[in-house]
């Protein structure tokens, strides 16, 4: 175990021996940083849980103790994707759904069509009210699997609010069973109900 | 007996600001005058006030002083001078006189430094055109510095936070780091070459930026100082109504600040900065964290970021390096308002 005394020491010296001991430990050591500074004991915390890294605190007297347990590799954060501090609340919402039929957008030929789904995806991102749901069927299941270009994107539409249903007889049909990597597997029931209640329906 | 001001102090500059979350909630329940000669007021976050005298004559009102940012009493002058008259020249201004403002321990500190720190006020003014015509002085501990400057504008050649447009570029003239190198400074592991160049640029006055943005007729600008490149992007998309998009890894650093941020230098007012900005921004999933602290930490008489329409982006860049300031870079863009205010790129 490391124990890094930085009582006395003011802001950054307290966070620069941590990261120093961050970087000189073994994988599996433990480091105790110790500060009896109020203002370096929230920016220590910051700085820990912005770094994907396992800490418990105690605290003492006026004095702080925490305990490092787990860390990555690198010393960067392990899940860049989970960085993102979006609430889904946050992204307002348009009374319309999108449904992909096909992993392509339009007729004419297939490289073109799969890079505007690809862009039409990315484009969504931005728009000034999202849509409530996406649907995929057919074809369209393809862009939710995993060798999908759009995956990340799509990704980041679920984490912005946006329910992605994914028809789960074609996946099967598809042979893509455990290869999907976003949205629920969802029946003809539950689709034809969204498709339903939706004020506007997109189909690109 | 050799002085140092550093010694003082533990946030010095821009860094000793209030944190912005703090002042705005203050600030609410402060009713603003009702007149409408007040052409800018605090509304907005800008810099300075605007008060209109007639239709071709406003003035640009403007006061800040902070605790020492480096050790000989002369630059310290020199930089808060810098500092305080920046904000005219973020405004399109043109700063005309000024008042000293000064609190310093008479019983810690020799009389000396109390003449260092006028004349290098006096002197950094004087290159800028603005006279001093007087000053306040109160016995304080640790000492603080700055300047009240007014300067002349035109009512309609307003520059404002407000005036950023969606498609324009972002243009930035000074590189950052400077609160981060300071840091670095006090604890004894940062290069007297970083610290030298941070003491350059903070010296740097903003009037040749200044006069590029009157030639180029830009709108929109601020100059970054204690809110960090994030905290004053914030207010400019806020006042402005819309979003915008820096890409961090454009963003000119001062020599190794991205190294110093790597072995945890970061300065206590850059976190705070951080918590005011996460809010309204969105950083990017693979957002390094270095250069998130970085576009956080406090600039002290930091450089301009203008709003620049696209067609003159290419002229202006050109013209700043030319006028020396070698470190001009585009780093963003505008875009209609989205989501977030700021969103953060590598």
């Amino acid at each position: 175990m490391i124990i890094v005394d930085t009582c006395g020491q003011k802001c950054p010296a307290p966070l620069i021996a941590t990261r120093r001991a961050l970087r000189e430990a073994g994988s599996e050591e433990v480091i105790e940083v110790i500060t009896d500074n109020l203002t370096s004991y929230n920016n220590l915390s910051r700085f820990l849980t912005d770094n994907y890294t396992d800490f418990s605190v105690s605290e003492e007297k006026g004095k702080w103790t925490l305990r490092i347990t787990r860390r990555s590799e690198t010393g960067s954060f392990t899940k860049p994707q989970d960085y993102c501090s979006t609430s889904p609340d946050t992204f307002p919402k348009g009374d319309f759904i999108i449904v992909f039929s096909s992993d392509r957008m339009g007729e004419g030929a297939d490289e073109l069509g799969h890079l505007l789904a690809g862009n039409f995806i990315k484009a969504v991102k931005d728009l000034d009210l999202l849509p409530e749901k996406i649907i995929f069927y057919n074809k369209g299941v393809i862009l939710v699997s995993e060798e999908s270009p759009v995956v990340e994107n799509l990704k980041d539409l679920e984490k912005m609010g946006v329910e992605l249903l994914v028809c789960a007889t074609c996946v099967n049909y598809y042979k893509l069973e455990g290869k999907t990597t976003t949205g629920i597997l969802s029946n003809m029931f539950v689709i034809a109900q969204a498709m339903a209640s939706a004020g506007k329906i997109i189909r690109p | 007996m050799e002085i140092d001001l550093l010694q003082m102090v533990e946030n010095g500059g821009c860094s000793a600001k209030i944190s912005p979350r703090q002042l705005e909630e203050i600030l609410k329940f402060l009713p603003l005058p009702d007149d409408p000669d007040i052409l800018v007021n605090i509304d907005t976050h800008d810099d300075a006030g605007i008060y209109r005298v007639n239709d071709t004559l406003a003035l640009v009102l403007t006061t800040d002083f902070f605790p020492p940012v480096c050790s000989d009493p002369y630059e310290f002058g020199q930089i808060a001078a810098a500092n305080s008259i920046s904000d005219v020249y973020a405004m399109g201004g043109d700063p005309v006189v000024a008042l000293n403002i000064m609190m310093f321990p008479s019983a810690k500190l020799p009389m000396e430094a109390y003449a260092g720190i006028l004349r290098g006020g006096y002197d950094k003014a004087a290159e800028a055109g603005v006279r001093i015509i007087g000053g306040h002085t109160i016995d304080d501990f640790p000492p603080k510095y700055g300047l009240a400057v007014v300067g002349y504008i035109h009512p309609e050649k307003i520059i404002t936070n407000a005036g950023v447009r969606p498609d324009d570029y972002l243009v930035l003239t000074k590189p950052v780091g400077t609160g981060i190198i300071l840091a670095g400074q006090r604890l004894g592991i940062a290069s007297p070459d970083d610290v030298e160049e941070a003491k350059r640029q903070m010296k740097l006055l903003n009037r040749s930026a200044a006069e590029m943005m009157k030639k180029y007729k830009i709108r929109g600008a601020t100059d970054i100082t204690g809110f960090g490149l994030a905290g004053h992007a914030i207010k400019m998309a806020s006042a402005s109504g819309v979003s915008l998009n820096i890409s961090m890894k454009q963003v000119p650093l001062i020599g190794n600040t991205y190294r110093l941020s790597e072995d945890g230098c970061i300065p206590g007012a850059a976190f705070r900065n951080l918590d005011y900005t996460t809010e309204n921004t969105l950083f990017a999933p693979d957002l390094d964290y270095n250069l998130k602290m970085i576009a956080c930490d406090a600039q002290t008489s930091g450089g301009l970021l203008m709003s620049v329409p696209e067609d003159r982006t290419s002229a202006l860049l050109s013209d700043l390096h030319a006028s020396g300031l070698a470190d001009s870079a585009i780093i963003g863009s505008v875009s209609v308002k989205k989501q977030k205010l700021l969103y953060l790129n590598n």
